[in-house]
């Protein structure tokens, strides 16, 4: 036999129709509860996010030692790793200029999102 | 049972989840025009300035007390009240919204569910999701739920589950502050001795029908856990106008799924003239049915909100901005069952009253129009525009402390440092 694939079973092609992919499965899980942002500091360029770069951020996830987190600190937003261990929770940053935010006890950390992708755009965005 | 959750002071709290210097002070968000103010944290209630403050009125107040204001920024609301709508349809696939901040959810268990840990679960969810703190109640009727949905919000849980013995709770509330009663009734129901909910409760139905309306017999029967109430505009000056209807058949089509849109916004928006009041925008969402061949997918819910360009009372200019939008959020090959328009930022006015005056007039020449829409559509809006409409928009509102429209606008994000 040739074609295995044909013979006794309909082809694929008959009962499915293929959607175009669509970056939405790629990038968003929970759609509600995603945000888009745009970095504007230098502080993470070590984990790959550059000025102008868009952030997926998901509010559904919780953050873990490690996540790339959205916060509020000072009454501003700032992207930062996450970190919480033994001597307790900081925000630290990808670049070595920047000091870590520790959090004690009493200071709130309040926490926008989980960073879970970025997009960097080479060359301006499609016009419509 | 039914349950009634909405948004605590939800434009501020809009507000709040973009802005976190917001956070712990006294915050209000001005009517359309900047002209008084229609949401107002805690901390500003506190103050003891009410709702509807003009401007001019708090302007000498702003540095005493620190007052954070806002102008309405509608594209944000509108969407982060979709937002809402889909965790709670996460939780309860039978959803109906009843206003910008407001909806009732029908969830189908058993007797028994623990439905105080069930709000919890959903408000907990709600804040974690959309940052907008929410108050939750349940009872078996959407009066009760309403009544249920006050205490909840007094409650530090949030959450209220109505008792099977609801008297206790009907016999502390004033009787105008039961849902459809208003003001206007409850000095005439007062003075025969109507004084609280309970007192309402008690009256026989077919009385009440006779001496006042039936509606407010069907509000007697539902403060007596017997639900009859299934779509109520509000009575009192509108906060939000909806008019929603399941299709005969499924629809197919994005033309009859348009017509539909078209006609329950020309329904709504008759209701808005009728009302003497514009609309800053309107929400337009849609129900399919789940497939099963040739591949199962699930059912669902679609949904936009849409902000006027300014505030609008004619459903024909309303269709023509509406349109592209539908076709964007059309689903070919899908079966739609149910469609729906909800209109917010309701306040009193025609367009061209107020900051409106040098509004675009009404009927033009559809012809020209279309040409213009299509070379705008291919070269970006703003293009071509009418001589009407004036170059520097003199006619567009006074929003002079307008927040970015962070969730509907890749040019306006969210900075983060």
């Amino acid at each position: 036999m040739e074609s295995p694939a044909v013979c006794g079973f309909p082809s694929p092609a008959e009962q499915y129709m293929e959607s175009p992919l669509d970056l939405n499965t790629l990038l968003v899980r929970h759609a509600a509860a995603t945000y888009f942002v745009r970095a504007a500091g230098e502080s993470m360029t070590g984990a790959g996010i550059r000025p102008g770069d868009i952030l997926v951020v998901d509010r559904a996830l919780e953050a873990e030692d490690g996540s790339i987190v959205i916060a509020a600190v000072n009454n501003e937003f700032t992207v930062k790793f996450f970190r919480r261990d033994k001597t307790g929770v900081r925000l630290e940053s990808a670049n070595p200029k920047f000091k870590p935010i520790r959090f004690s006890e009493g200071m709130e950390l309040r926490l926008f999102g989980v960073v879970t992708a970025c997009i960097h755009r080479f060359g301006p965005p499609p016009s419509k | 049972m039914i349950g009634l959750v909405d948004g605590n002071n939800f434009f501020v709290s809009c507000e709040r989840v973009f802005d976190p210097a917001l956070e712990g002070k006294p915050v209000a968000v001005l009517s359309n025009n900047d002209g008084c103010c229609i949401s107002r944290s805690n901390e500003f209630k506190a103050l003891k300035i009410p709702m509807g403050t003009p401007l001019f009125q708090l302007a000498p107040l702003i540095e005493r007390y620190g007052l954070l204001l806002r102008s309405s920024n509608y594209a944000l609301y509108g969407d982060m009240s979709r937002r809402i709508i889909a965790v709670l349809r996460e939780f309860v696939p039978e959803v109906q919204q009843y206003s910008i901040d407001e909806a009732f959810i029908f969830p189908q268990f058993p007797a028994g569910t623990d439905w105080q840990g069930f709000g919890a679960k959903i408000r907990e969810t709600l804040l974690k999701w959309t940052g907008i703190p929410c108050g939750i109640g349940f009872a078996p009727t959407r009066t009760l739920a309403k009544i249920a949905n006050h205490k909840g919000k007094k409650s530090p849980s949030g959450v209220f589950v109505m008792p099977d013995d609801p008297s206790a709770c009907l016999a502390e509330l004033p009787v105008g502050e039961v849902w459809g009663v208003g003001r206007r009734l409850a000095p005439k129901l007062e003075k025969s001795g109507i004084r609280t909910a309970l007192d309402l409760a008690r009256q026989e139905p077919e009385e009440i029908r006779k001496r006042h309306s039936v509606t407010l017999a069907r509000t007697v029967m539902e403060l007596r856990g017997i639900s009859c109430i299934e779509d109520r505009l509000p009575e009192e000056p509108s906060q939000s106008i909806t008019c929603s209807r399941s299709f005969g058949h499924p629809v197919t089509e994005l033309g009859d799924l348009e017509e539909s849109v078209a006609s329950y916004t020309a329904k709504a928006a008759e209701k808005l003239r009728k009302e003497k009041l514009t609309a800053a925008g309107i929400q337009v969402w849609f129900q399919y049915y789940p497939e099963y061949d040739p591949l199962p997918l699930a059912g669902g819910n679609s949904a936009f909100s849409f902000v006027f360009p300014s505030p609008e009372n004619a459903p024909g200019r309303m269709m023509k901005l509406l349109r592209p939008k539908l076709k964007e959020l059309f689903l070919p090959g899908r079966r739609y069952k149910k469609s729906g328009v909800l209109f917010f930022g309701l306040e009193p006015g025609t367009p061209g009253t107020a900051g409106d005056l040098f509004a675009p007039p009404p009927g033009r020449d559809a012809g020209i129009f279309e040409v213009v829409d299509k070379i705008n559509a291919r070269f970006g809006r703003g293009t071509l525009f009418t001589l009407g409409e004036g170059i520097g928009k003199p006619w567009q509102m006074k929003r002079e402390r307008l927040s970015d429209a962070f969730t509907t606008d890749w040019d306006q994000l969210l900075q983060v440092k």
